[in-house]
Order: structure tokens, then sequence, then C-alpha cells
């Protein structure tokens, strides 16, 4: 018996096997990431959210995306935004496709219907127009308004018209959007909210001076999606949503032989036991003046001496300072930059999402094939994000380095310490566990003259010099100019004791090009 | 007074010719310049619902009226058509009726692509009059020879 309900089992398995449910693109970038593809075909769903949170654009995007001659979109309006006003403003988007309407992209104004309160009317208008086109995409905007009818026609008679409209929307093999202005109150016990197969919500906080829009997959049938708020852009472009988990994706395994890789700077690499590990998360932490973002600049430039592409995620100083200050130390940037090995991203507008700073910054290093990456620095970075986005700062900031690093980048990032002259902090940020390598650089006083030491501090995947060294900033850059002083105590307080005998003090000048300005 | 721009004016002039074809009578072009309207409203009304078709028909009215006084007479329902067209077409001049159709149909057509952008606009007048040859430039702004 056992075996042929088994036989029966196997049997049926190959006749019958399960459906597969085909996910349509939504034509709103990393949406689909976060739908787990795309938007399960025939499916029913609502995109809710205050006014101005992009509902409207939202179903505009998936309907272009996917409307053709063929296999058209019907979009019926009803009592929301009047059709004129919604298709002049739409068409501001890159998305619109005027050779798409009235062909592949219909609209249908139920206006009139719904003032008149008779549902039966409007399902028979809807069903009259669906049967008539054959669409593939059906959207209905605003459904709130047709649900406002409640209180008219009843509950009972308003779950009738919703059970009608989806089964008649889903045997029609259309995937349908219902847009409504809902509060987070009326999903509870709203029979609406029990049918749908995916509820899409759309939010905006204002935290100070800036707006912080979201998006949450309540319910999605069919697709794993990616649960949690979403931070979403609207732009030239439509509704941009960038997952919470932007970028892990594309993480892989960091390669097992790694090379070291120059800093540009010899005696650095020699303190680092032969140079950088390729994918690792290098951390300059040092106060303003020490020479950060021109150590970095010399890490770029020695990639791309050695054929290796980068980029530079800049947002305080300009491009320009940047190339200057190269050219300054005998490095050209402006080659590599114009051959496509160097992009320069500078990056301040106000309310900057980090999000938005992350997936500029990965599509920068999926453009050029960055080996190296340099982010100048995260203190900037920090500042131009609009406050609602700090608290997440750390969390996106791990999400990308373990990213990058994860598909071989390797990270340089400065941050600006305070240097006090009683500890030796690296960072007012808790970011040490993110990196794998730690260089501190720091003023001294040391006779009569405020000098600059470094230090590397850690370095993960293997030994390092533990010397405390000299280095100043000439026309090749940072160069270290002294081997390690066993004269002094206390270097790292930044007001050492001297050990040592003084030898005699000329008349030194100042070794510094800026400073003989 | 906002004008129809000379080459909307030109178009609404062909539009109405087209729609007169087989008339014999110049009386004709008051109803044939109705009939580009309701032509026009077909698809309109779909998108835009029949109260809003007549709210801009209205407005185009309104400003066609304020260059042919004639119009002045003529009103629009509520389901977006126009009426009170049997009065003036015995009292005017046949040049004077000519003119009014296309003023006011050039007034919905400027109306059109003011809202719903020239694009949009000029593909509406050529999948409703597709046999007509439309200059893809006529709705665009400032660029009359």
């Amino acid at each position: 018996m056992k075996n042929k309900t088994r036989a029966a089992q196997s049997l049926l398995a190959r006749v019958a096997p399960k459906v597969e449910i085909a996910k349509l693109p939504t034509g709103v970038r990393g949406l689909d990431d976060i739908l787990g593809g795309g938007i399960p075909e025939f499916s029913f769903n609502i995109i809710a959210g205050a006014p101005g949170t992009g509902k409207t654009t939202m179903a505009h995007q998936i309907m272009f995306a996917n409307a053709t001659a063929k296999a058209p979109a019907l979009y019926f309006t009803a009592l929301g935004e009047p059709a004129l006003k919604m298709l002049r403003y739409q068409q501001q988007f890159t998305f619109f496709d005027a050779a798409k309407v009235s062909k592949a992209v219909r609209f249908v104004n139920l206006s009139a219907l719904v003032l008149e309160g008779d549902l039966d009317a409007v399902l028979a208008e809807i069903t009259e127009q669906v049967t008539a086109i054959n669409p593939s995409i059906v959207v209905v905007d605003s459904f709130r308004s047709v649900m406002r009818n409640m209180a008219i026609t009843g509950e009972m008679a308003m779950q009738s018209f919703i059970q009608r409209l989806t089964q008649f929307l889903t045997s029609w093999h259309a995937t349908t959007f219902l847009i409504g202005e809902y509060g987070e109150e009326e999903t509870r016990g709203n029979p609406l909210f029990t049918v749908v197969d995916g509820l899409f919500w759309l939010s905006q906080k204002v935290e100070r001076n800036s707006v912080v829009r979201k998006l949450q997959i309540l319910k999605a049938r069919g697709v794993a999606s990616v649960p949690g708020l979403h931070t979403v852009r609207i732009g030239e472009g439509g509704v941009q949503a960038f997952s919470r988990t932007l970028g892990f994706g594309r993480s892989a395994d960091k390669p097992t032989r790694r090379r070291r890789l120059s800093m540009g700077i010899p005696e650095l690499d020699k303190m680092m036991g032969g140079g950088v590990l390729e994918g690792d998360s290098l951390l300059i932490a040092g106060p303003s003046g020490t020479g950060k973002s021109a150590l970095a600049t010399q890490f770029i430039a020695a990639g791309l001496r050695n054929g290796e592409p980068g980029i530079m995620a800049i947002f305080e100083e300009r491009p320009q300072g940047y190339t200057a200050r190269a050219d300054s130390f005998g490095l050209n940037l402006k080659t590599p930059q114009a051959k496509g090995k160097l992009e320069i991203v500078y990056l301040r507008p106000l309310d900057l999402s980090v999000d938005e700073t992350m997936q500029e910054i990965l599509d920068a290093v999926e453009r050029v094939g960055a080996k190296r990456l340099v982010i100048d620095s995260l203190v900037s970075l920090e500042m131009a994000l609009a406050p609602g986005f700090r608290e997440d700062f750390r969390e996106s900031l791990y999400r990308m380095i373990v990213a990058l690093t994860g598909a071989g980048v390797t990270i340089l990032s400065t941050v600006e310490v305070e240097d006090s002259f009683t500890g030796f902090s690296f960072s007012h940020y808790t970011i040490s566990f993110l990196t794998d390598d730690i260089i501190r650089l720091r003023y001294v006083e040391i006779d009569g003259q405020l000098r600059k030491v470094m230090v590397v501090i850690k370095m993960r995947g293997g030994n390092h010099s533990k010397d405390i060294r000299e280095y100043v900033i000439t026309d090749k850059g940072v160069v270290v100019i002294r081997p390690r002083s066993t004269e002094y105590d206390g270097l790292t307080t930044g007001i050492p004791t001297r050990t040592g005998p003084r030898p005699p003090q000329g008349d030194e000048a100042a070794p510094e090009p800026k400073a003989r300005k | 007074m906002r004008r129809a721009d000379p080459r909307i004016r030109d178009l609404a002039g062909r539009l109405i010719a087209l729609e007169a074809t087989g008339s014999q009578s110049p009386s004709m072009t008051i109803p044939a310049a109705f009939a580009a309207c309701e032509k026009l409203r077909r698809p309109l009304a779909t998108l835009l619902g029949n109260v809003g078709f007549g709210a801009l028909l209205s407005r185009a009215l309104a400003l066609a009226t304020s260059e042919v006084k004639w119009l002045g007479v003529v009103h629009v329902d509520a389901g977006g058509v126009l009426e009170g067209l049997a009065g003036p077409q015995a009292t005017i001049s046949p040049a004077e009726s000519a003119r009014g159709g296309v003023v006011l149909l050039a007034q919905l057509l400027g109306l059109l692509a003011t809202f719903l952008g020239g694009d949009l606009t000029l593909r509406l007048v050529r999948e409703v009059w597709p046999k007509l040859d439309v200059d893809s430039a006529v709705f665009v702004k400032g660029s009359a020879k």
C-alpha cells in the first residue's frame, strides 16, 4: 500500500510539477532585489502610504516597465489626482515613454461611477474595460476613494466587491495594483488587506529639516522579500529603492592567497610588512593637516601605476583639489580619470542617505572595475547624511566594507580625530572593528617644533612594525624620514620626554612646501 | 487674451476641413468643428472623465469667445458636448462661422499641449485622424519659422 502511494506521488510529481511563479520586473531600481526577483505574476497588490510618498510614481514605473501593445496596462483613475495633472507630472520622469500611451498604457477614468457610489457599476466598468483590452497590468488609483463607499454600501457589500474584483482580475491573468492613502490603523480587520498578495508600504518621516522616505514590504506572497525598512529616493528616474542588504549579494570570499599592495610610500610599505593586504579595509586616523588625504592620494596613485583602477569617494574637498594636490606631488590623476581608470566621486548633496552613497560607490566600483577605494573622510560622509540616516551609519558602513572587501577591493578610509595630549584615540566612532588595519597619524612636540609621526596600530593579516616614525609632507607627498627614535619616551602622548642626549640644533628650514609659502 | 498659436490654428483648420469633407456647403464648417471636438471627446473622456473633458472644453470655449464673440451663445453640457449652435448659424457670415470653429478647436488643442505636452497631444491627434499628415513640430514652443 505504501509503495503504491509512493508510486502515485512520484507519478504526480512527474505529471504535475509545482507551479512556477514568474516574476515581473518592477522598473524601480533596487525593488526587484528587495522582492527577491520581482513581482509575482497575476498577484493582487496594494501600494499604500501617505500623500507624496511616491505611490503613483511607483505604479507608473511598474506599468511602463511591463506594458506592451500585446500585453497592455490599464490604469483606472478614481477621484485621486486628476488624470490631466497626473500625466503632466509623470512625463517628467525618464521612465515615461509617451510612445506607449494609449497603445500599451491606457487610462480610464472611473470618477463619475465612484461618485455615484454604485460599486456594481464600478465593477461592471472595470470588467468591461479589462475584457475589451485584455491587460497584463491593472492599476486602480485611488482605491481608497472607492473604499470610502463602505460607509454607504456597508461592509459586506464592500467585501463582496473586493472578492469579485480579485477573482475576476486574477482569472483574467492580470497583475493588479491598488493604490491608496491608508493609515496603519486601517490595515487591521480590513478585508482588503487580508485578500491581497502583496502590500507595499511607503512612508516619509521628517527629522529636523530633513525628510527620509522608506519602503516596507509588509506582505509578499510567493517571493522571499527582504524584511525591514528600505530607504527610498524620488529622483528624475522615478522611485529608487535601496535594500537594507544592499551590497551583500555581491560579497564573495576573499582570495586565499592575497597580494601585498604598495601604499606608494616605500618606508610605510616596510612598516606594514610589505604593504597592505589586498582586500583589506585600512583606516587612517589623524587630526587635521596630518596628511590623511595626501596619503590616500598616494595609495590610489600607486594602484594606478600597478594597473589597479580606483575610486575616490570624497565628501568635503572638491575633486579639483584632489587632482591639484596630486599634481603638486608629481602624481598624475587626470590621465587615468580621462581613461576611465579612476573616478573621483564627489557626494555632498543635502539629505544624503547612506544607502544612496553606497549605491553610488558600488556603481562606480563596478563601472571602472576598481581594485582600490578611498573614502575621504568618514566624518564628512556622516555629516553629509540626513539626521535620520546617521543612526544607521555604522551598520551601512559595515555592509559596504564587507561587500567590497569580500569582492577583493582594498579600502582606505580616513577619519579625523582630535589629538588629545593625554590619550591616543583611533577614532570618535567605534569603527575599528570594521577595519583590518589601522594607521595612526599624530602631532608631537619635539625640539620646539610640532612634528608629525605615524604608527601602524594593527594589521589583521600579519605582523607589522611597532616603530613610531616621523614623516613630513614634501613635494613627493608623505615621506617617512627617520628611523624610530630612541631618544624620547611618551611620543604617543604628543608631549614626549627626552631620555637621550640633546644633539646640537641647527637653523632648519621648514621641510614642507606649504610651510614655505 | 491668449491667442492660439498660428501653427495650431492652421492644424485646426485642416482638421475641420477634413471633417467637412463630403459636405458641399461652407456653413457646414461649424458642425465640422463641433464634430472634431466630439472626436477628441471620446478618447479624452475615457482619460479625464466627462467632467474633466467638459472642464477643458469650457476653458477652450471661454478663451475662444474672447476672440470670436458669437461663440458666447455656445455652451458645454454636463457630458462634455457642445450645445447652442442652432441660433448663430443663421445670423453669422460663413467666414465668421468658420473662424469661430477654427479658434475653438485651436484653443482646445493648445490647452492639451499646455497640460499634456506636445508629444502626447500630437499622438492623440494622429490617433484620432490617422490619415492627416501632421508636422511633429506643431506643438513645439518657439519652433515657428
